[in-house]
């Protein structure tokens, strides 16, 4: 033994050895060690997609060459059965493809059929309808704050922004019957008024989440291993942006300061003061955190429309409508600002009773395209960070 | 800056402590039942007496799970009147493994025989036994709770409203095949 290392410290220069075990061994021309991409399946039923998007990479070792989001496997034809489905039973099938921003996507679509018969909704049921869009985005937000966090591997914070969820929905359930599908939109108005008693136990339902907020900020905002995971990780540009037309929290992450509720004004919000939240980094962290701020935002307003709803004076919920609801013949685009981002519904109409064509352009869809500019060069462990941070609903993507 | 290694997650830590002290919010569920808003959208309940048979809530029903089968009855002709035919429902069923719990066919009824429940209970093992039959159906009737008042500067519900209103006088009711006046209900055909 002795012998042997004092003929090894003798050698003076350094000797390359080339090593090939295996099947890669044979395929070594010269020095360099011959790789192979590997195509990797995430999904369709992986649990960092929760749902059925489905990503193929190649894998240059742990790096990723190449990244292409395969969708459609939740492809339920929604645009198709609106063309078949009377204006009230659109309703029921658009709060469904975002299962997490129900009211939101309710609205586009009585907005666009309003618009298209000029119908003046009633003052009480603008200001409602902006305090449950306030409220759908606080619970839409909640469920990304928790979710994003036990995908990174925190699994405490998600019970917090559950209990936060919870106590929302109870209102929530309380106005419209329903803890996810509202159903309460109708043209014209709500569905029903408002019950006695409601306004003040939504403001104490906002106070309460606020006051509780901070907990989940202590627990994973300031978190080392959080950032460490978070921090410069998935940085997205404003030119990639811009030219596949992401929007929302993720957009706004990357400064592009765009939000319809200041931007385009539709419900009350052109009498409210809305404060869009940016960020520059253009990160995961600055998703995530775009988003805890939003929530804060949201409960402002959403503090602001119960002011104002107390001191309406009284009138209806809703307009009365025919028995059979005919668009007249034209086409309309109405745009919203949901809460993963823009939502926009194109209805054309030949003055049937069904829409001629209803588009649907839903945020996830243009949101998850870019992750095919996102993922190369990153590596296979932050991919979770990253997909994670896109905030996307595979019902939203597939439709 | 200058931070001191771990802030972050001691902090965390201390949000968990000071949670662990407080009283938890578990609700015992099958032992303590939650209590549910009046709204709340649970099971379809039907009042068989109420039902004519008109077929409006099966044709409005978005994915089409309610089934309607009746006949035609004649009770035979009362004194000095005229044989007079009514529909008898024979079948009522909703396929709670389609419905999709929007409320559609209970707004559609225009005779009250339908109402919410906020009963969740009826989980089955098998999915053709969540096809509830009117029989079925009856028996939810008992759970429906009166709808909840409504808030201050809310327009009284319109039941309330249709009794306190004047009746209409004979010169406002429309003879037939007039026009409407309201151009809102040009699609009533």
């Amino acid at each position: 033994m002795i012998d042997r290392a004092w003929e090894h410290e003798s050698v003076s220069e350094p000797k390359e050895i080339v090593v090939g075990v295996g099947a890669g061994a044979s395929a070594v021309p010269g020095k360099e060690l011959a790789t192979e991409d590997m195509v990797l399946n995430i999904g369709p039923q992986h649990p960092s997609t929760h749902g059925v998007l489905r990503l193929r990479l190649a894998l240059d070792g742990e790096r990723i060459a190449t990244a292409e989001p395969i969708i459609g496997y939740m492809h339920r034809g929604a645009e198709k059965l609106f063309e078949v489905r009377d204006y009230r039973q659109i309703i029921v099938l658009a709060n469904r493809h975002d299962w997490l921003s129900a009211f939101a996507n309710e609205l586009g679509v009585v907005i666009a059929v309003e618009r298209m018969l000029g119908m003046e909704v009633p003052v009480r049921a603008v200001w409602a309808r902006t305090l449950l869009a306030e409220l759908n985005r606080v619970l839409n937000h909640l469920m990304f704050l928790g979710s994003y966090p036990l995908e990174l591997g925190a699994i405490t914070p998600v019970f917090y922004a559950f209990r936060e969820r919870e106590t929302i929905q109870a209102v929530m359930e309380e106005i419209s019957g329903g803890r996810m599908h509202y159903m309460f939109n109708r043209v014209g108005g709500l569905k029903e008024d408002l019950p006695l008693g409601w306004l003040e136990r939504t403001g104490r339902a906002v106070a309460d989440v606020r006051r509780r907020l901070p907990d989940i900020e202590n627990l994973i905002m300031g978190n080392e291993i959080f950032l460490a995971r978070t921090t410069g990780v998935g940085v997205l540009d404003r030119e990639t942006i811009l030219q596949y037309g992401v929007s929302g929290p993720i957009a706004r992450a990357s400064g592009v300061d765009l939000d319809l509720r200041r931007d385009e004004p539709y419900l009350a919000y052109g009498e409210l003061p809305v404060k869009v939240v940016t960020r520059s980094a253009g990160d995961c962290h600055a998703r995530f955190e775009v988003l805890h701020d939003q929530l804060k935002v949201s409960l402002d307003l959403a503090d602001a429309c119960l002011e104002r709803l107390r001191q309406l004076p009284p009138g209806p919920i809703n307009q009365r409508l025919p028995k059979i609801l005919k668009a007249p013949e034209g086409h309309t685009y109405a745009w919203t600002e949901s809460p993963l981002g823009l939502n926009g519904y194109y209805l054309v109409s030949r003055g049937e009773k069904t829409p001629w064509r209803l588009k649907l352009r839903s945020a996830s869809f243009n949101n998850v395209q870019v992750l095919r500019e996102m993922l190369p060069g990153n590596l296979l462990a932050d991919m979770v960070a990253i997909l994670g941070s896109m905030f996307f609903v595979v019902g939203d993507i597939d439709k | 800056m200058a931070r001191i290694p771990g802030t972050g997650l001691a902090k965390g830590l201390a949000v968990t402590l000071r949670h662990m002290l407080r009283r938890s919010v578990t609700q015992q569920y099958p032992e303590v039942q939650p209590e549910l808003p009046p709204r709340s959208r649970g099971v379809i309940a039907l009042v068989e007496e109420n039902c004519t048979s008109c077929m409006l809530c099966a044709r409005e029903c978005p994915d089409w799970c309610i089934y309607i089968d009746s006949h035609k009855e004649t009770i035979p002709a009362p004194e000095g009147g005229r044989p007079r035919q009514r529909n008898v429902l024979d079948r009522f069923a909703i396929d709670f493994s389609l419905c999709m719990y929007c409320g559609i066919c209970i707004e559609a009824c225009p005779f009250d025989a339908l109402f919410w429940a906020p009963d969740f209970e009826y989980a089955e093992h098998d999915i053709r036994d969540l096809l509830h039959e009117k029989d079925r159906l009856a028996t939810w009737a008992t759970k429906v709770p009166p709808p909840p008042a409504h808030e201050l500067g809310a327009e009284p519900p319109k039941e309330l409203a249709a009794e306190s209103a004047p009746r209409p006088s004979a010169r406002s009711i429309r003879p037939p095949g007039a026009l409407p006046k309201r151009p809102e209900s040009e699609g009533d055909a």
